[in-house]
């Protein structure tokens, strides 16, 4: 009797598609149906992981507009306003641009009047208001010089500063320290930034890490089935890597779309005081950040998985 | 001269200062039925874990169907196990899947090139083998434990594995049920497949008349062939 199962024909049929349907089953569907099944010892892992991955999408965005506002401000550190004064004489303002533009640290002088200061006052974020109250036009004609280097900037102030035609009030745009102390403001958010995302890192992979190694104590008879009768390695482990990639996935999927939501809504809010704050973040920028977010989840669930199943699979 | 199936080499396996089993030789014939009896402690359970590669020597070398199981990385120790089939006293039976399933199970998952189509039909055949194959859609909190461990045997052998090792197997059933199991391992035998047996039933072993080896305190100190089988030698040391 027993000869039928020990000396039976055993047809090999090596095709793909049962070998596919078996890795599906065994690997992809086994691993939902645990996942599903286990959901009360993931929750957390999943609760955690998404919260991690909200504050990555968030500070990715708030990186990115850092990223474009510190070029935007060096830029904007190397060019120099020289404030004329209302009743300067035409003859004085074309000597001291002649003065400017012959000078070698100078890139380009260009000048800029009264009414398109005026104009150009009335395309920022709160200051058409501003400009509004008074019935004069309170902002000054100014020379515009563009620095090749921003370190020439304190020398060419101090050149054009008690020029006649200048504003004797405000003379220039030089803020001395300026754009240093932007740069301090940027490190110290990218350090917190850094240290907070850590933080939340490490949370979240050692809970997803204890989630999965629950989820190996709850089947280890599975398990050591398994591999009595021979089953590969990558067949026992991969379930567990695979439930770790569905909840990172998922994670990073709410992530993604809370990230993505999240910055849609401060464009579509003040788009004016938004582009002023973030420049560069549009409806593309905020699409692009929430995939790499979705994409994170699923790494960080399936490596957290893996580095469980390694540690916790042979005990 | 039939290559065998196992041969065991000088083996000597050491848990601390302790010796699990000392110097041991033993090899086994393709279609040979042994009983490796002994008292508790005697390295029976040790000399099967060494067999399907659970653990590793601390010297001497096992050979498994051609392969150095002593020498074997972990990646190929599925290898290994593919070419053993092995059942337990407690039957390790997944509580949730059906005898069918369970037996399917153990085919499947040691080789995916097995369709369920043919899962099926050979999980039945071998379910039928051991006087199941009305029972197939039970779970194994619905059959009784003789029932349970025929199930296990079905799935031990439904891959056709060229030995068969058993950690007391009839541990945990009547004298009735366990002679009906010891049947279909003389049967499994019968075809080919070696089988070793870790037992302390000394009836079946007596009544049996197969090879017995007897272990003491790890050391191999009788190996009696087929039909010699007098006292056992361990129940005076036991």
């Amino acid at each position: 009797m027993a000869g039928v199962v020990v000396k039976g024909r055993f047809p090999r049929r090596r095709l793909f598609r049962i070998v596919a349907t078996n890795t599906f089953r065994y690997l992809f569907r086994g691993a939902a149906r645990n996942w599903a099944r286990n959901i009360g010892s993931t929750a957390p892992a999943l609760g955690s992981m998404t919260l991690l991955l909200v504050m990555t999408g968030l500070v990715g965005i708030t990186a990115f507009a850092l990223h474009n506002l510190e070029r935007v401000e060096t830029a904007q550190a190397s060019l120099l306003h020289v404030y004329i004064r209302d009743d300067a004489a035409p003859v004085e303002v074309d000597w001291l641009r002649d003065r400017l533009q012959n000078d070698p640290r100078v890139a380009s002088v260009s000048y800029t009047s009264k009414s398109q200061a005026l104009a150009r006052a009335q395309r920022m974020p709160g200051l058409p208001e501003l400009a509004d109250a008074t019935e004069s036009n309170p902002f000054p004609a100014s020379l515009d010089v563009q620095l090749k280097s921003i370190d020439d900037v304190a020398g060419i102030d101090a050149m054009a500063r008690d020029d006649g035609a200048v504003d004797p009030l405000y003379p220039t745009s030089y803020d001395r320290g300026a754009y240093r102390r932007i740069q301090a403001v940027l490190f110290g958010t990218a350090v917190a930034g850094f240290a907070l995302l850590s933080m939340l890192g490490f949370v979240a992979v050692t809970v997803t890490i204890n989630s999965i190694k629950a989820a190996i104590h709850a089947r280890r008879d599975e398990i050591s089935i398994m591999q009595l009768v021979g089953a590969p390695r990558w067949m026992v482990r991969g379930p567990f890597v695979v439930e770790g990639a569905i909840t990172g996935g998922l994670a990073g999927m709410a992530a993604g779309l809370v990230t993505f939501g999240l910055a849609m809504t401060g464009i579509a809010a003040g788009s004016g005081t938004f582009t002023q704050f973030a420049p560069g973040v549009t409806a593309a920028v905020a699409a692009v950040v929430g995939a790499m977010v979705f994409a994170a989840g699923l790494g960080l669930g399936s490596g957290s998985s893996l580095v469980s199943v390694r540690r916790h699979m042979e005990a | 001269m039939v290559r065998p199936i196992v041969e065991l080499t000088g083996v000597t396996r050491a848990y601390g200062a302790r010796l699990a089993l000392d110097e041991v030789h033993l090899a086994l014939q393709p279609g040979e039925l042994t009983f490796l009896v002994g008292p508790s402690g005697a390295g029976k359970t040790t000399l099967l874990k060494l067999i399907n590669r659970e653990i590793r020597p601390t010297r001497g070398e096992v050979w498994v169907d051609g392969i150095a199981a002593h020498d074997l990385k972990v990646s190929r120790i599925a290898e290994l196990r593919r070419r053993v089939g092995v059942v337990f006293q407690d039957y390790k039976l997944l509580p949730r899947l059906t005898a069918l399933e369970n037996v399917a199970f153990g085919l499947q998952v040691g080789d995916l090139r097995v369709s369920d189509e043919e899962a099926r039909d050979r999980s039945l055949d071998a379910l039928e083998a051991v006087g199941l194959g009305d029972r197939g859609d039970a779970f194994p909190d619905q059959l009784s434990g003789g029932q349970q461990q025929r199930v296990a045997l079905a799935r031990a052998v439904v891959a056709q594995p060229p030995l068969l090792i058993a950690d007391e197997p009839t541990g945990n059933l009547d004298q009735d049920t366990a002679w009906e199991i010891m049947d279909l391992f003389a049967d499994i035998a019968a075809w080919g497949t070696a089988v070793l047996i870790a037992t302390h039933n000394v009836e079946i072993v007596t009544r049996l008349q197969r090879r017995v080896v007897t272990l003491v305190q790890g050391r191999l100190v009788r190996d009696q062939p087929a039909g010699q089988i007098g006292r056992m030698a361990w129940l005076a040391l036991s």
